[in-house]
């Protein structure tokens, strides 16, 4: 045989060995897709007196299926709309979306069986510590597809909405090459869709009180932002100028940033207009005359966030746009409400607790009873189950 | 190469990490009515099951003693020659009795598996002695408090002589 031939042969047999691990529940003895007690049981006894026609991972899949999912295949819908039925658990995962990968551990998700993650989560040392040990399997736009498929997965998430191209041509090329992989699709950062989100990934999971108790916690926080805005004329609203990475870059109505001001009560005069991130003329700022003024931090996990407790970093990037031209006239410049807050608590998963930091800065009367620096901290403690202090490390606000 | 101060702190290292776990903290225990029944005589072997939502125990029953009956639901039990099998579901006692031959020594070994939380381990071993007469080729003269904790230290023993003697050769 050539042996060129010896390795792309090897990795078939791998990938159709999981193929062929993938397809109905095991112990399953009648096919019916049911795996009744009775099947259960003696699945169990075989296996424990020796007769290997189940491997160790093969009973623990059954037991899992039985124990909660009722014996039955789980039908979930993911959020492309895509119904996939689930035959055994999820034990050996590759994770593209690091919002999807925060959202297990939130639900608390063995992370043991992640097996690889998306170059930037591999990145993120402090927040995701484990993810050192795990695979790197590069992004959606360069992923590593054969290191994906060396890997063996059983499950792959993707991106829902966002980056659709590459995520499905990542879908595509793993549907045709093993078509017993299963790919999920998440965003897990947007609020219309996020509550919807943890209860399905909970479910897949078998966390389903676990998935209750986390969606009642991100819950409770947006409808208090929502309930508090709500009812402000829109002529009263705080008018904000929100400023991307890059300077004199704005965010438009179709941005996830733009979302998240409004929700918090804000109005963006820059909200009209075709490009998700324009550039606006720097007059046009100053016209504005924004009485709220957000700068993103974060840029390349550079400054601040989970990265350092770097104060003096973002105390920088604030005074750069305070000596702006012409800025010293502007409302929120004069009233000292120019705020300066990390990529990290508003672009991903935990967008609502920099969601509740700018309903604070909005509107300081009316979210006076708004903690966002304890949510923040009840997120990492209770749900991330992390040991991060956030009095001495991490910088997420300024002022 | 490890040298020997290195094979010797990884054997102390090794000891430290396997010896609690060699004692305590097993979520099946074994508890037998008598170890040493009379020729023929029926005893009692209790398991006692802490935290097994869905699992497994298969117990091997030394040479010559037989298995009598239990109070586990029968269709969640399989016995095959020296083993039975008994499928867990939130059970916290299982009893089941065993007739002795009529002589005869030797361990009532056990494994248990949680499918549930994915761990397994060794149930230690119970030694049993008709009339309490050793029969040399199965006891080994060991006692049974030894004989539970005999399988890890056994491996980290031999792991440590190997380490140890690999060491000194290194200095010659």
């Amino acid at each position: 045989m050539n042996r060129r031939c010896l390795p792309a042969l090897v990795l078939l047999l791998l990938v159709a060995v999981q193929a062929a691990a993938a397809e109905g529940i095991p112990g399953d003895a009648d096919g019916d897709r049911v795996l009744t007690r009775a099947e259960y049981v003696a699945a169990a006894l075989a296996y424990m007196i020796g007769d290997n026609d189940l491997a160790r991972a093969d009973i623990q899949d059954a037991a899992q299926v039985y124990a909660f999912w009722d014996g039955r295949p789980r039908e979930i819908t993911d959020s492309t709309g895509k119904t996939v039925t689930l035959y055994r658990p999820l034990r050996r995962v590759v994770i593209f979306a690091g919002e999807s990968l925060e959202t297990l551990r939130s639900l608390g998700f063995d992370m043991e069986k992640v097996v690889a993650v998306d170059k930037y989560s591999h990145a993120k040392n402090t927040f995701f510590p484990e993810c050192r040990e795990m695979g790197n399997v590069g992004s959606i736009w360069s992923p590593d597809m054969e290191r994906v498929l060396i890997l063996r997965p059983d499950t792959v998430f993707l991106y829902a909405t966002i980056s659709t191209a590459a995520c499905d041509d990542i879908q595509n090329r793993l549907e045709a090459s093993s078509p017993g992989i299963r790919v999920l699709r998440f965003d897990c950062f947007k609020p219309a869709t996020y509550p919807d989100e943890i209860r399905t990934i909970a479910s897949i999971i078998g966390k389903e009180e676990r998935g209750e108790e986390f969606a009642a916690f991100y819950e409770s926080t947006m409808d208090r932002i929502r309930d508090g805005a709500a009812g402000i004329p829109d002529d009263e609203r705080t008018r904000v100028y929100f400023e991307y990475w890059f300077d004199y870059t704005t965010v438009a109505a179709s941005a996830g940033y733009n979302e998240k001001t409004e929700i918090a009560g804000g109005t963006n005069p820059f909200a009209t207009g075709t490009a998700e991130y324009p550039v606006v003329d720097p007059e046009a700022i100053l016209v504005a005359n924004p009485e709220v003024v957000i700068k993103l931090a974060g840029q390349g996990l550079a400054v601040g966030g989970y990265a350092g407790h770097d104060i003096a970093a973002l105390d920088a990037i604030r005074s750069d746009m305070l000596g702006r031209p012409g800025w010293s006239g502007i409302s929120a410049v004069k009233d000292g409400r120019v705020y300066v807050i990390h990529s990290d608590i508003l672009g991903g998963a935990q967008h609502f607790i920099g969601t509740a930091y700018l309903a604070k800065w909005f509107y300081p009367d009316r979210f006076a009873d708004l903690d966002p620096h304890a949510i923040h901290q009840r997120y990492l403690t209770d749900f991330q189950g992390i040991d991060f202090d956030l009095a001495s490390e991490g910088t997420f606000v300024y002022p | 190469m490890i040298t020997l101060p290195a094979n010797r702190l990884l054997c102390i290292a090794l000891l430290l990490m396997v010896v609690p776990v060699a004692v305590s903290g097993a979520p099946v225990t074994r508890t037998l009515s008598t170890a040493e029944p009379g020729a023929g005589e029926a005893f009692t072997v209790s398991l006692s099951i802490e935290d097994v939502a869905l699992g497994g125990v298969v117990e091997t029953l030394p040479a010559g003693y037989a298995f009598a009956e239990t109070d586990h639901p029968a269709d969640r039990i399989l016995v095959r020659g020296q083993k039975i099998a008994f499928a867990v579901m939130n059970d916290t006692r299982i009893a089941y009795s065993v007739r002795a031959p009529a002589s005869g020594s030797g361990d009532i070994t056990g494994r248990w598996e949680d499918f549930i939380g994915e761990v397994d381990g060794a149930i230690p071993a119970s030694h049993v002695a008709v009339d309490g007469i050793e029969t040399a080729a199965e006891s080994g003269g060991a006692s049974p408090v030894a004989q539970e904790a005999a399988s890890p230290f056994a491996v980290l023993a031999a792991i440590a002589g190997i380490l140890i003697a690999a060491g000194r050769g290194g200095r010659r």
